[in-house]
């Protein structure tokens, strides 16, 4: 099947180096300590961050750190087939893991001592790069938390079919069978904090996909920051000063 | 769960015997109620109502399937609610699973009527293709996203926003068939049978704190209820399901009181269900 | 720059799922008219001066292709919508379209209409997708009007009543095919256009549909749903339509549902299938079903007799038998196979013919449109029905027409003409009519192609010979062996012998004595992979070739002649780059091991077989290459033996060769080809590294190895050989290759030329031995049956065949030297390479046998012969006879077509003797008879030789 037409087009009308359209939105919970909706494209994720609060589990606490802990669900309507099990099983509690481990690189954790974050995000709607949606989100909704972060944390991920470099593919190219590249990086510091591929990819041929991947983590993170910006003029103008 | 301190609960027990809720509430009216519809474009109907802070999405899929063997002539409908732990960090993990489990039950008992069929709120004969082979399976799926109190209320209203805006392809069912086999069906892409919603009844809850009971509890004074019954009626004014929660034990006298109030609070409750969601169909075609 | 729409599709999949796309809308999407002020025309493809700009409709590109692909159509816009509405219906027919879009030198543009903000046309309630469709179409032509102003005009070109109507309703100017092109005034397009099929035109305007023609002949082909249910239900078969080649009115469908192939017979249970349309059948009750009758040679319904072919040398080629029973002409139920009739064609095989049209008398009058019937070369094509208006340059052309519809109520399907390739007979138009019913392309290799050779002229360079991998063996006597005046040289070979220790060093002795320790063989291949890399256009080119084609006058090259014939061609005296393959072995040419490695080599003789064989022969002679020469030789004596004995299959092949005239081309001289011990040697060779080297490969490469089967020989495709065996009183062992071949060797009879006969006989019944690639067989299934060996691949001859190549490649990746390309990853792809690989073999094949049968046409043409020939099968109206002298097979009648039946002769099945009534004369099956063969026409323009008995 071609993924990219001749004229230069994908299947719904992006260029190879394009993005879907983003939309964030902070607040969505108001019960929770800091929450954010993130959309790319059709993927639509919820995060809602509680924390930092008691440790519930005293085995678990730690002396001289943060507990981070995050939870991965989709929702039963979330993919076109209706799912049976939304939580529990084993692409959730990867995520999960995932999720954790990224967040847990950029959380000043030594601030907080003997408490516990809990990330929770929900998938709304599934269509390729739910992975790098929920990362998004849950940065943002840390940062609505004020949860002490190094920097904010954004991922995206590209693929490689037609012999091209496409970034940020969704649900039809990513079953396309072909390599699925997904980076989180620190933007200010420049470093990587998560780096999966499946399938093959020839090694020169990863280089170019991996950048185009961190081009892709730092537009979206120029757009967080424009919405945290905005968010915190929302917030200064309700205050009244 | 909240945790409140014997003043809070003092105020908020004081509060609602005096006709006046923490939050500026008579006993018997709602917090501002929000409907959307669509907000699933993947669902055959999809809806999110927002009650004050609780906030519940609500989609419906319809799939080709086998009828039951008892009725033939039905169509069949689950419905299955599922806590999200956003709402609450409690629900995660298998922590919610009581609660969805309630939240199922009460839902299918108040919407779907008796084993036999009868007395729904959801129209099943409609769903039936083709009598004793084909019919549509509507897979209703709740998602409680925020919860602050009166998840049933919301739960039923988004359910029957939901039901309102699904769209059910038609079908055509191929000529020519054996009789006992599985006919062909050619479902059309464009025309769609919208769901009729008048019969869909709409749940109250009432919790009675101390003497009195109230409407839509946020949580905190759920915290502080004795019992609490949730009664689902429909437009006609007849009631469609029960259920009672909580410790206490309630007088005879108590619950009928209780559901004529519920048929009071109804009647608003349905005009201002049916004006907020057809004014959201009218935003979503625009 | 970015703007998002939703929309739900649903698809079917026993669920009913909706699925969600999105569908951004762009504003830079550019209209191609190099004039146009907004966009940016650096990638403009509409002409300068443009007048007209066309808009093109789906129908028109679907039903009026050839006439896009005349040059005199320009300056179109090809709108996306319309291309993906033809790839969905007919994925032929776009490739073709996309090929004129990507050809630079045609001034067609694509315009992606659809995701483009201001020409998005959303789907409306209620309306068809074909409706939408044409919507589209019209706002994209709007819009082209509006964005190029009044500089050009936009005309829409559709011949939809319904879309023309409201274009002009909505300002747009709109003009059927026809009336577009009369305004062109050039009436040689005027025979390209298709004419609408009547079930889509309206009553007046049909023309010339006689009354008396307009009776119903066929039945209606029933509508897709009742098909599909009526395949799920088992009432009807689906299957591919295989007309049998010498009888156009019999056809096979191969149905998996019944397990057995269903016969249909006759034109009306075909009811307008084409040979390889993928069809619906429903079974005839069983009392209908036809008991096989013993085959006649002639077909139904007053079509020619058979023809005089080339001897088939294997089962594909040769006419198809359906296996008779061993009683004698009873009629039982049981064995009579399914016949069913056609009741709906799921998938249409239509493409385009060659051939000419039959002969007619000149209308009244010219200039005016003429009704003719085009017959095409191959038989299992039915006649069809064409318009022209060039009746008389046409009658005695060979044209190519395409067909566009077959209704009803008529009897032929209906087409349209294409182009001329030349007079009919002409040795050049026939030879490209060889080419073109073969699928072979002969067009000259493109500009692309040719930027990838090196720069000429080529010698080995200073770098060649410092890559490491490359062994620098120049100062080895090598030779090579071809056929007489052949340039592309593939191989070549090198022996010597290892004294024993004693003596230090090497020694160049005389002969291979048993006092010798070793003998190290070497047989160096071109090395076309250093000229030829992987995803180049030069590489796609080949892939697509697939095998160099040799006909008789001429070749028919893979690669580009200079790679061919000078820079990888191991010529003498020259520095050339290969592949070798080294063997060290004893005496007794067991193979102790085997090495491969790149080198630079200088060849010392570029021999002829003649030249060859007569060196060894002549004891006189005794310089080094002749040595060299008798050691090969007598090496390969010793392998040929042992592969004899592991039960190698010799069989003969009836080849024949022609001399032709240099002046006229004309061939002659025509006799049997001639194999010698020189042959035998190299052959031996070729072989032993074939094998060598796929044992290599797979060992490194278990599942994307490309190598070569020959699968073995059924009961059913034995019953020919047996059933002539048996009645000549000759016991044949089928059981293994080694027993088939022992008793062919015990196959002796009083004449001498009885081995070489049944040996043929034998050769006919194998198949083809196929490319595969070795993740999708298991390993049994790797067999080699005729060679007798477990593995095989092709390796010795790169520059005619590109199997060779990717097994070069193959190879150097298993040595280390290079990386394997990534298409050997994509097994999907893989294996489509060697279908490819196959069919081009296959068609490489039948090309050089229409042309050497077309030559035989010539060479006899003016010389009536009388010679010796041999029946190799019995009909019930006489045999068929083999002419050992020039290779061919054709029929001897008996009787007359016209007295058919009359009961003068009758078959003896068992004795396989056709004998006469009276009981005074009998022709038994390879009994030698006199014929006479000579070139006739019973039909003008269409020469055919006959054979008769004397």
């Amino acid at each position: 099947m071609e993924y990219v037409n001749p004229e230069g087009l994908r299947v719904d009308g992006r260029r190879p180096m394009e993005m879907r359209q983003i939309r964030a939105e902070i607040g969505a919970v108001s019960k929770a300590d800091g929450s954010a909706i993130f959309e790319m494209g059709n993927t639509k994720v919820i995060a809602a961050v509680y924390g930092p609060r008691e440790v519930q589990n005293r085995s678990q606490q730690m002396s001289d750190q943060a507990l981070v802990r995050c939870e991965y669900s989709m929702a039963n309507f979330s993919t076109g087939d209706r799912m049976r099990k939304p939580k529990g099983d084993r692409r959730s509690t990867e995520i999960s893991l995932v999720i954790r481990q990224t967040m847990e690189a950029c959380i000043l954790t030594h601030l907080m001592p003997r408490s516990q974050i809990d990330i929770y995000v929900q998938v709304l709607q599934a269509d390729g790069g739910t992975r790098s949606a929920c990362i998004n989100a849950a940065t943002l909704a840390l940062a609505d938390a004020g949860i002490p972060m190094r920097d904010l944390v954004t991922s995206c991920s590209a693929g490689y079919l037609n012999s091209t470099p496409l970034l940020d593919l969704n649900y039809v190219e990513d079953s396309a069978g072909g390599p699925d590249v997904t980076v989180g990086i620190l933007p200010k510091l420049d470093k990587v904090t998560l780096l999966q591929m499946d399938s093959k990819l020839p090694v020169d041929i990863l280089e170019n996909v991996m950048q185009l991947a961190t081009e892709g983590c730092k537009a979206i993170a120029n757009y967080i920051r424009e919405i945290l910006l905005e968010n915190t003029k929302q917030l200064e103008y309700r205050r009244g000063s | 769960m909240v945790g409140l301190s014997l003043g809070e609960q003092f105020f908020i027990q004081g509060g609602i015997a005096q006709d006046l809720r923490c939050d500026g509430r008579k006993r018997l009216s709602y917090r501002p109620i929000y409907v959307q519809t669509g907000v699933i474009p993947q669902a055959n109907g999809s809806a999110k109502v927002r009650i004050g802070d609780t906030e519940v999405i609500a989609s419906v899929k319809a799939e080709l399937g086998k009828p039951s063997l008892m009725q033939p002539d039905k169509g069949k409908v689950s419905i299955h609610i599922d806590c999200s732990s956003t709402a609450e960090p409690a629900f995660e993990g298998r922590g919610a699973d009581w609660l969805s489990a309630d939240l199922s039950n009460a839902l299918q008992r108040c919407l779907l009527g008796a084993k036999s069929g009868a007395g729904a709120g959801i129209d099943c004969s409609s769903l039936v293709v083709v009598q004793g082979k084909i019919c549509w399976d509507l897979y209703i799926d709740g998602l409680v996203v925020s919860s602050d109190g009166n998840l049933l209320d919301a739960l039923g209203a988004a359910i029957k926003a939901a039901l309102s805006n699904t769209g059910i392809p038609k079908v055509q069912i191929a000529a020519g068939a054996s009789s006992d086999e599985k006919p062909e069906v050619e479902v059309s892409d464009e025309e769609f049978l919208q769901f009729d919603t008048s019969g869909v009844p709409v749940i109250v809850t009432l919790t009675k704190v101390g003497k009195h009971y109230i409407v839509d509890a946020t949580s905190e004074e759920e915290s502080q209820m004795s019992s609490a019954v949730s009664i689902s009626i429909n437009r006609q004014g007849y009631i469609c399901g029960v259920t009672k929660r909580g410790g206490m034990g309630l007088d005879p006298s108590v619950i009928l009181d209780m559901v004529s109030v519920a048929k009071l609070v109804s009647e608003q409750l349905i005009n201002k269900l049916d004006s907020e969601i057809a004014s959201a169909e009218a935003e979503d075609e625009s | 720059m970015l703007h998002n729409k939703l929309f739900p599709k649903k698809t079917r999949g026993g669920k009913i799922i909706r699925q969600l796309r999105e569908h951004y809308l762009r504003d830079d999407i550019y209209c191609g008219a190099p004039f146009c002020t907004v966009c940016d025309s650096s990638g403009a493809r509409l002409s300068e001066s443009a007048s007209t700009i066309l808009v093109v409709d789906t129908n028109v590109v679907l039903n009026q292709i050839d006439l896009l692909e005349n040059p005199a159509i320009d300056d179109v816009v090809v709108l996306s919508i319309v291309l993906e509405e033809v790839k969905n219906k007919n994925l032929s027919v776009y490739n073709r379209i996309r090929a004129i879009c990507d050809n630079s030198m045609r001034k067609f543009c694509v315009f992606s209409n659809e995701y483009h903000r201001d020409t998005y046309v959303k789907d409306m309630r209620g309306e068809t997708k074909n409706d939408r469709n044409d919507r589209a179409i019209r706002v994209a032509a709007q819009w082209y009007q509006k964005h190029l102003g009044g500089a050009v005009k936009v005309l829409l070109i559709t011949n939809d009543k319904e879309n023309k109507r409201k274009a002009s309703e909505e300002g747009i100017c709109a003009e059927t095919v026809e009336s577009y092109v009369k305004s062109l005034d050039r009436p040689d397009l005027l025979d390209l256009l298709v004419r609408p099929s009547s079930e889509d035109v309206d009553m007046e305007e049909v023309e010339d549909l006689r009354p008396s023609k307009r009776k119903v002949i066929y039945s209606e082909h029933k509508p897709m749903s009742e098909i599909t249910s009526g395949l799920h239900r088992g009432i009807y078969h689906q299957g591919k339509l295989r007309v049998n080649r010498y009888n156009p009115f019999e056809a096979y469908v191969g149905s998996e549902s019944i397990g057995d192939e269903i016969i249909i017979y006759g034109r009306s249970n075909m009811n307008r299938a084409f040979d390889g349309d993928i069809v619906a059948v429903e079974l005839l009750p069983q009392d209908q079903w036809k008991e096989e009758k013993s085959l006649s040679i002639a077909g139904e319904d007053g079509d020619e007799d058979e023809d005089v072919h080339l001897a088939p040398n294997s089962a594909d080629v040769a006419p198809r038998t359906i296996p008779q029973q061993c009683s004698t002409g009873e009629v039982n139920a049981g064995s009579c196979r399914p016949c069913g009739c056609i009741v709906g064609i799921i998938k249409r095989n239509w493409h385009s013919y060659c051939g000419s049209l039959e002969p007619m008398p000149m209308p009244g009058g010219s200039g005016g449109v003429a009704h003719a019937l085009f017959v095409s070369k191959d038989r299992r094509i039915p006649k069809i029905r064409i318009q022209t208006r060039q009746l008389e340059n046409l009658l005695d052309k060979r044209i190519i027409v395409s067909v566009d519809s077959w209704d009803r109520q008529s009897r032929y399907p209906s087409g349209h003409y294409v182009r001329t390739i030349g007079e009919i007979g002409d040795r050049d138009t026939e030879s490209e009519v060889v080419l073109i019913e073969n699928d072979i392309n002969s067009r000259p290799f493109s500009s692309q192609v040719l930027a990838c050779l090196p720069p000429l002229p080529w010698s080995v360079t200073s770098e060649d010979l410092s890559i490491p991998f490359r062994q620098d063996l120049r100062h080895l006597r090598v030779f090579s062996v071809d056929p007489p005046g052949c340039k592309d040289i593939d191989d070549a070979l090198h022996c010597y012998a290892l004294r024993s220790i004693y003596f230090l060093g090497y020694y160049f002795v005389s002969n291979i004595s048993p006092s010798c320790r070793a003998a190290y063989s070497h047989l160096y291949i071109a090395d076309v992979t250093n000229f030829v890399f992987p995803g180049t256009p030069l590489d796609d080119e080949a892939s697509q070739r697939g095998t160099s084609v040799y006909l008789v006058e001429r070749r028919i090259d893979m690669l580009p002649k200079p790679l061919t014939e000078d820079v990888c061609s191991l010529r003498s005296d020259v520095e050339r780059l290969a592949f070798s393959v080294i063997w060290e072995m004893t005496p007794e040419a067991d193979i102790i091991s085997t090495r491969y490695t790149k080198s630079v080599i200088k060849s010392a003789a570029a021999l002829s077989y003649v030249e060859a064989q007569a060196r060894m022969d002549d004891s006189r002679l005794m310089d080094p290459v002749t040595t060299d020469l008798r050691n090969m030789n007598s090496l390969a004596k010793k392998m040929r033996l042992r592969r004899i004995e592991r039960g190698a299959l010799t069989l003969a092949s009836a080849e024949v060769k022609f001399q032709i005239d240099t002046e006229t081309h004309d061939p002659l001289d025509i006799g049997m080809y001639q194999i010698r011990e020189a042959n035998q040697m190299v052959e031996e060779f070729m072989l032993a590294a074939n094998v060598s080297v796929a044992q290599q490969i797979l060992k490194s490469f278990p599942l994307c190895s490309l190598l070569r089967r020959h699968p073995t020989p059924t009961r059913e495709m034995l019953e020919p050989l047996l059933r002539v065996a048996a009645a000549v009183g000759l016991n044949l062992d089928v059981s293994s290759s080694k027993a088939l071949a022992d008793s062919l060797d015990h196959a002796v009879g009083d004449d001498p030329y009885f081995n070489k006969l049944i040996r043929i006989l034998a050769t006919r019944c194998m198949s083809q031995a196929v490319y595969f690639c070795s993740g999708d067989l298991s390993p049994p299934e790797y067999q080699h049956y005729g060679l007798a060996t477990p593995l095989y691949t092709h390796f010795t001859s790169p520059i005619r065949r590109y199997a060779d190549v990717i097994v070069h490649r193959l190879l150097a990746a298993s040595l280390g030297i290079s990386k394997l390309p990534p298409v050997f990853q994509d097994r999907l792809q893989l294996t489509s390479i060697a279908d490819n690989l196959n069919y081009r073999h296959r068609n490489a094949q039948m090309a050089g046998r229409a042309s050497v049968e077309l030559h035989t046409l010539i060479y006899f043409r003016k010389r009536p012969t009388d010679t010796e020939a041999r029946i190799v099968k019995i009909r019930s109206n006489g045999f068929f006879v083999f002419v050992p002298k020039y290779g061919i097979e054709g029929p001897v009648y008996l009787t007359t077509r016209a007295e058919k039946g009359s009961g003068e002769w009758y078959v003896d099945e068992q004795e396989q003797k056709i004998k006469k009534m009276d009981g005074s004369l009998s022709y038994s099956i390879l009994q030698t008879v006199q014929i006479h063969m000579e070139v006739v026409e019973p039909q003008p323009n269409r020469p055919k030789l006959q054979l008769t008995l004397i």
